[in-house]
């Protein structure tokens, strides 16, 4: 009459792991928007082989710039479904992972959670590096340089830059297909200031993109700062708050 | 009868090594993985906070969660509207500023995401990480 450990011990385990099983087709899925997409979408698809009824109790995302979606909350043996994960790009660039972790009632453990992860390489039309260049106040008034290049994807011929501050001025050189050197110099560095640089591309045709940089004279070190519009404002669309403090609508993105 | 309690044991721990060895193995290319934001790049509440007017404050959570509440002067820049809201925190930036960006909680990515952008696409230096983030600074408030 005496039962072993190991017998208890596998009868349980047999028990538990015959219950039920949420198997996923894909546990990763990599997505490729392209350049503009406002979203890229993943369909987690899965189907119960267990025998029991599987319940989601949570599905949750790593970010609140994605959402998802459960068909149906019980999920039973031999039934199939998906979860979609619809990932909000925003101004988002380069390579991104965003993961949804979900909990089912299984009893197993392992199976109980699952991580899905959307991965979304992101391009990026014109790469400005660096989107931001400044001079401290007084110093000397050398020009700075913006290196942009166009994505493959992004096949612009031609780039216009135009300063929106006359203190500013700011040229354009070609460097390579695709490849450009913006050279920013400023009159004067004796006051604070900022200039929005405004690049025009030709692409697309009928409706070419426009990107921004900034350029900015900063307040010398100590200073209070001259150009700060409103620390603990919401993130109000821009607005001029003094004659120097010109905002732009996007630095180094598209508009 | 002492012998087989330690057989039954070794089988027990044998069983549980290879189901655990065949995990691994199958969700190998499952896993994901990210490097931990090196320790230079981290600042605690308290040395934030002792920077004083040293540092400016950047609120990377969306929107939403930045009109609830936010650390009192911080500025809002998030991934969502990167491109707006950039330009209205480089007039508040000066080179002696240091630039402590925070997201929700430690296991959020959005502040890392942020810093990097700003050291990165804008070159800006001494860009931190709040450890802890947001909830950190509530429970220090």
């Amino acid at each position: 009459m005496k039962t072993s450990i190991l017998t208890l011990t596998l009868s349980s385990f047999f028990c538990v792991a015959a219950r039920a099983e949420l198997k996923w087709e894909q546990n990763t899925i990599e997505l490729h928007p392209g350049i503009g997409d406002k979203q890229a979408v993943a369909h987690f698809k899965y189907e119960n082989v267990g025998k029991t009824p599987v319940h989601f109790k949570s599905v949750k995302a790593s970010c609140g710039c994605t959402t998802t979606q459960t068909q149906k909350e019980l999920v039973n043996p031999g039934e199939k479904g998906e979860i979609v994960a619809t990932f909000n790009i925003g101004d988002r660039i380069g390579q991104q992972m965003k993961t949804v972790t979900v909990q089912t009632d299984d009893p197993v453990p392992a199976q109980a959670t699952t991580v899905l992860t959307l991965k979304a390489d992101i391009p990026q039309a014109l790469e400005l590096k660096p989107n931001f260049v400044y001079w401290q106040s007084g110093e000397e008034p050398k020009p700075k340089k913006i290196s942009i290049k166009a994505a493959k994807e992004f096949p612009a011929k031609n780039i216009t830059v135009k300063s929106n501050n006359p203190n500013f001025e700011a040229k354009v050189k070609a460097r390579a297909a695709g490849e450009w050197t913006i050279e920013v110099t400023p009159k004067d560095t004796s006051r604070v200031m900022i200039a929005p640089l405004t690049i025009e591309t030709d692409y697309p045709k009928g409706a070419p993109k426009s990107f921004n940089a900034t350029a900015q004279i900063t307040n010398p070190p100590g200073a209070a700062p001259a150009l700060r519009p409103s620390p603990a404002a919401p993130p109000a669309p821009a607005t001029t708050s003094t004659p120097a403090a010109i905002s732009s609508p996007a630095a180094g993105g598209q508009r | 009868m002492k012998f087989r309690g330690f057989r039954e044991a070794t089988v027990l721990i044998a069983l549980a090594a290879i189901l655990a060895i065949s995990e691994g193995i199958y969700f190998r290319d499952k896993i994901s993985w990210q490097s931990p934001i090196p320790a230079s790049e981290l600042v605690t509440v308290d040395q934030a906070r002792a920077w004083g007017d040293g540092a400016i404050w950047v609120d990377a959570r969306p929107d939403e969660e930045f009109a609830q509440d936010h650390v009192p002067g911080a500025l809002s820049l998030n991934e969502d509207r990167w491109n707006e809201l950039l330009p209205q925190f480089l007039p508040n930036w000066s080179p002696e500023k240091r630039v402590v960006v925070y997201c929700s909680a430690e296991s959020c990515n959005a502040a890392r995401d942020v810093a990097k952008r700003l050291r990165d696409e804008a070159q800006i230096k001494d860009v931190f990480v709040l450890q802890g983030g947001w909830e950190e600074w509530l429970k220090k408030k």
